[in-house]
């Protein structure tokens, strides 16, 4: 393996065939340099539905009612159902150990204004849990709390742009700003990493709102979590027997999609994780596929440099080469050329993917990069090919009868 | 050191067969120069390349230096070949990437001597054939006379018991065949056994013992007076 004698040979005969060593090198090179680059894009593809998805909490469920497609119980279809604050203490009475979390939800949009700044944005009135199932990450002052929902408080949660908006550089906290010409004291502000549009909600108290818009018990969705522990069988479970109990409750078909809607994150996780699973899978299967493009290029210039050092072959064998070591020479030359050119090709892709990755930051693509663990496996993978493209050869230089050493008159 | 007793050979070709070699005996003394003759299709060639182990026979005994040549694998025939046998190619074959000394080391190399040793051996073996100032250079770079010179140093690089020559002058023009064959007279001055094949009976002259093959039979075996190649160098 560390023989000079042996690679002063494989020295000169990548250096006799340059040209060919380089061209059918680069083809091995573009084969892992694809491969790498489709196993970072697949990441790029799974990182960016993730940061999608870190806003909220992972076992999140959201039940939002819609209008009825099927007649149903004496009811006639195009029914609007309407959730009311009974369906939060109906499910959190009759699933206590299934939820952890669990807010109602209703939206209004409001024109706010503090002295001359106004601005209309949308205000989410919640439960003081609603923090939890959001993962709302409060910079200054706090979140809703059970006094404030209990009392029905005029105080709001404002995001970092309203204050920008609003406050400029002043304090925002403890002042009072007009929601559509109501005084709503400022408690707290909110940040959303990555998501500037979610730093223009307010948050406000439900009981407020509800009480502001015609003392209603009406929500426009419920938010919740479901037990941490639960895997993903039992969180789809779990939801089925939630769209079950709700269907039932509010007269609708249980076949009916549309009467009331669940979206559980769990479902929507594992969906995204098989399909980016899949694509991962293909990516492997398209780059290896080109990879053995390349492979058959090793192997082709390798037999035709054994047909060019036949007689070579045939004097080494006539002086006393075994045939192992004329194996050992060919698979050492292709594990060789295919290594290398396979590096260039790994450290152009691992290299681009680290220069650009980081800067690239799509709502469904983000930070494409490489684990160490495929760098290992694409490098094994490298191994391989070198030796399989150079077995044939190998072989056939192994047969190489020293007779033509004589046979040249 | 040779011993060789009812040797046959013959090729298939086609339905046909072709029987070369038809029953030789022969046998080469230490330290003898044997130049095997004949016109071309007697067989010379044949016999050498059973000789050199590169070829086996369909029937017949060799014995080379007390080992009896059979049942021979690649990797056997190898080893055989590198203990017991030097070459002397018509071409030369040397590998034209390698300097002189590199290639008179090669054999050694096979030998698994180490590189230094192997470096010592070769120098002290150009040295021999005179071309010891040669030594880095390629063969491209040296003449005819001297390309065969440094195959000589080759072939003998691995202290073989026997050098077989096939057609060494046969790419030189007379007066380097000469030098080579004086070299060639030299060394069995030394007390080494060497074979040449040869069509050109003044090289043949050379030797000390002259066999004459023809269809695949020995006509003629006998011993000369050596002529020596000193004389027209």
């Amino acid at each position: 393996m560390f023989d000079r004698d042996i690679w002063q040979e494989i020295f000169h005969s990548i250096r006799n065939n340059k040209l060919r060593t380089f061209l059918t090198g680069f083809s091995v090179g573009w084969g892992i340099f694809i491969l790498v680059m489709l196993l970072g894009s697949v990441n790029g593809m799974q990182n960016g539905f993730t940061k999608q998805f870190n806003d909220d909490a992972t076992n999140s469920i959201f039940i939002r009612p819609g209008t009825t497609s099927k007649a149903y119980a004496g009811f006639e279809k195009d029914r609007r159902i309407q959730l009311k604050n009974d369906d939060v203490a109906y499910i959190k009475k009759s699933f206590p150990n299934d939820h952890e979390f669990i807010s109602g939800r209703l939206y209004k949009n409001t024109s706010a204004r503090y002295r001359s700044e106004t601005g209309t944005y949308n205000v989410q009135a919640v439960h003081p849990d609603f923090q939890a199932i959001e993962k709302t990450i409060v910079t200054k002052g706090r979140y809703i709390n059970e006094n404030d929902f209990r009392a029905g408080a005029k105080v709001a949660v404002i995001g970092r742009k309203v204050a920008e908006d609003l406050f400029d550089k002043e304090e925002a906290i403890g002042k009072f700003v007009e929601f559509n010409n109501l005084p709503f004291r400022v408690i707290g502000v909110f940040i959303d990493e990555g998501d500037d549009n979610a730093e223009r909600n307010i948050y406000a108290p439900l009981t407020t709102y509800q009480k502001i818009y015609g003392n209603t018990d009406e929500i426009n969705q419920i938010a919740l979590t479901y037990n941490a522990n639960y895997d993903l069988t039992k969180a789809l479970e779990f939801s089925r027997r939630l769209e079950t109990i709700l269907k039932r409750r509010h007269q609708v078909a249980p076949e009916d999609q549309s009467g009331i809607r669940i979206f559980n994150y769990a479902e929507a996780f594992s969906d995204i994780s098989t399909f980016t699973g899949g694509l991962s899978f293909m990516s492997v299967v398209v780059g290896i596929l080109i990879l053995i493009a390349g492979i058959v290029g090793i192997g082709n210039i390798m037999v035709f440099i054994i047909k060019e050092r036949t007689k070579e072959i045939g004097v080494r064998k006539a002086l006393g080469a075994k045939p192992s070591q004329i194996i050992k020479l060919v698979l050492l030359e292709s594990v060789f050329i295919t290594a290398i050119s396979g590096f260039v090709g790994l450290l152009f892709a691992t290299g681009l993917l680290a220069l650009i990755g980081p800067n690239l930051d799509f709502p469904a693509f983000s930070n494409p990069s490489v684990s160490f663990s495929t760098v290992v496996i694409a490098t094994v993978i490298l191994v391989g090919a070198g030796l399989i493209a150079g077995f044939i050869p190998a072989l056939k230089a192994a047969r190489v009868k020293p007779i033509v050493a004589l046979s040249d008159k | 050191m040779i011993e060789i007793k009812n040797l046959h050979k013959s090729y298939k070709m086609g339905s046909n067969s072709l029987h070369v070699l038809k029953g030789i005996d022969f046998s080469v003394a230490e330290g003898e120069l044997v130049a095997i003759m004949g016109s071309s299709g007697s067989g010379k060639s044949t016999l050498l390349n059973i000789l050199g182990m590169l070829d086996t026979a369909d029937s017949g005994d060799y014995v080379l230096d007390g080992v009896p040549i059979e049942n021979l694998n690649e990797t056997k025939a190898a080893q055989y070949r590198n203990k017991f046998l030097g070459f002397i190619f018509q071409s030369f074959n040397l590998i034209n990437y390698k300097s002189a000394m590199e290639n008179v080391a090669l054999p050694l190399y096979y030998q698994k001597v180490n590189r230094k040793e192997r470096q010592e051996k070769a120098l002290n073996y150009l040295e021999r054939v005179g071309l010891k100032q040669w030594a880095t250079h390629l063969p491209s770079e040296l003449s005819g006379g001297q390309k065969q010179r440094v195959a000589i140093a080759r072939a003998m690089a691995a202290e073989p018991k026997v050098l077989l020559a096939d057609e060494p002058t046969g790419a030189l023009d007379s007066k380097t065949s000469y030098e080579v064959m004086d070299l060639i007279q030299k060394i069995n001055d030394d007390g080494n056994t060497i074979l040449v094949v040869t069509h050109e009976e003044d090289i043949a002259e050379m030797c000390k013992r002259i066999v004459h093959l023809k269809d695949g039979v020995i006509v003629e075996d006998k011993k000369v007076e050596q002529v020596r190649a000193s004389a027209y160098v």
